[in-house]
């Protein structure tokens, strides 16, 4: 199991956390996505076997954010 | 009664727009299943940005007005509940003026604060968002996820208690404050379904009207709780009869002494001298009054068919206070103060306010 930490600087609000975490349904192979609007962070825990760090990052990209790593 | 109109009333104003500014992230996932949905048919732009789950493009059927309703409706069944408790709570823990000052001041400045995150003045405010912890995040994404469409806002509705906004949260303190399980159900039921209206039209004309919309409704409802939140701290520190809040610099300012209403009558006829407040529905006149030092006074406070909150007249300081009759006068006996002193007096919300000066 191998994590990523994304900058997500266009988090509003809270609302944002509960959308971004959605990834953790949509994306097979993410275990574990833990967003913070007050950090402006977002950590990802993901079997790298299945989905790459390009594939989460785009995602979010699909959500209307615009991740940095 | 006076308190659960002055709810309705402030609900009917700002509640909706302030508690939408708090709880429109708990709407917006009891809205996702159906608009997420329509989101998947929606073409990504070249930059590969879509527009926000709460944006539904124009024209797209999708059924908001139900989910929103039965959001409303579960909202307003539990806060009810929640004004019952916390009346019941005030009955056990009666809050004297100045606690309750401390209270609605603390709520003005976590109102202000909110209100400078949505301005995105700068990074430090973002601790004045109320975020639920991960796992209940969790918990309540995948509950929408795989519930049926009416459960999901009535739940999500429901658990708007746990992040009530600055505007409920004085509400809530009036609640405990009337010190009465009935009377705190009616105060919040009052407040949340005034609140709804402006509440279902915001939240419906936002997720149809899409980002740009909710760009400029956002710092609209931030203007308002930063409004409320200066308001909120002065009515706060005026009921703790403090010198220094705003309403209370004006009222000693805006009055020339020579021009305060003396004490009026003969001291002989009663042992102390009296003074008379009309209690009226825009406040108390006059506001600022002399009275001699190191001698008793007898304030008399008259209402005519008065029926705002400056009915609910305390003097803070001496923790005096008692609601007065709509039409009527109620007198308070002031211990001897001394030359110099100012004793301020005001309604039970702050709002109104007043000052007696010993010389």
């Amino acid at each position: 199991m191998a994590k990523v930490t994304f900058t997500i600087a266009d988090m509003h609000c809270s609302n944002c956390v509960m959308r971004l975490e959605g990834i953790e349904d949509d994306l097979p192979g993410v275990h574990r996505a833990t967003a913070s609007y007050r950090s402006q962070k977002m950590e990802v825990e993901y079997d790298e076997t299945l989905v790459t760090v390009e594939e989460i990052a785009a995602a979010i990209r699909k959500k209307g954010y615009e991740p940095t790593h | 009664m006076n308190n659960i109109l002055i709810a309705l009333i402030t609900g009917l104003t700002t509640g909706g727009l302030s508690c939408l500014a708090v709880q429109g992230g708990l709407l917006a996932s009891s809205l996702a299943s159906q608009v997420e949905l329509d989101l998947q048919n929606q073409p990504v732009t070249a930059s590969g940005k879509r527009k926000r789950v709460a944006a539904v493009p124009v024209g797209k059927k999708v059924h908001l007005a139900r989910p929103i309703l039965f959001f409303l409706a579960a909202k307003l069944l539990a806060y009810t509940l929640l004004g019952f408790l916390l009346g019941a709570l005030g009955s056990v823990l009666q809050l004297n003026p100045v606690s309750r000052g401390i209270l609605q001041a603390a709520v003005g400045v976590f109102m202000l604060g909110t209100a400078l995150r949505m301005f995105n003045i700068h990074p430090i405010f973002r601790i004045f968002a109320i975020e639920p912890p991960a796992s209940l995040r969790r918990w309540i994404r995948r509950f929408s996820k795989g519930s049926d469409s009416a459960v999901t806002p009535l739940f999500l509705g429901a658990l708007t208690v746990l992040i009530p906004c600055g505007v409920t949260q004085a509400m809530m303190a009036l609640a405990v404050g009337t010190g009465n399980a009935a009377t705190g159900a009616a105060i919040l039921f009052a407040f949340t379904l005034g609140a709804s209206p402006l509440f279902f039209a915001a939240a419906y004309l936002t997720t149809r009207l899409g980002t740009v919309l909710e760009r400029y409704f956002t710092r609209f409802v931030a203007a308002l709780v930063l409004i409320l939140g200066l308001i909120s701290i002065d009515a706060g520190l005026t009921l703790m009869g403090a010198p220094f809040s705003p309403s209370n610099l004006m009222i000693r300012l805006s009055t020339p002494q020579g021009a305060a209403a003396a004490a009026e009558n003969d001291p002989a006829a009663s042992g102390a001298y009296e003074l008379v407040v009309n209690a009226t529905d825009t406040g108390y006149q006059p506001e600022y009054l002399q009275a001699p030092a190191n001698q008793p006074l007898r304030l008399i406070v008259k209402t005519q068919e008065t029926y705002s909150c400056s009915r609910a007249f305390v003097i803070p300081e001496l923790d005096m206070g008692e609601m007065l009759p709509a039409t009527g006068s109620v007198a308070f006996d002031i211990p001897p103060q001394q030359a110099g002193k100012i004793l301020y007096f005001s309604c039970s919300m702050g709002m109104y306010g007043g000052a007696i000066r010993f010389n």
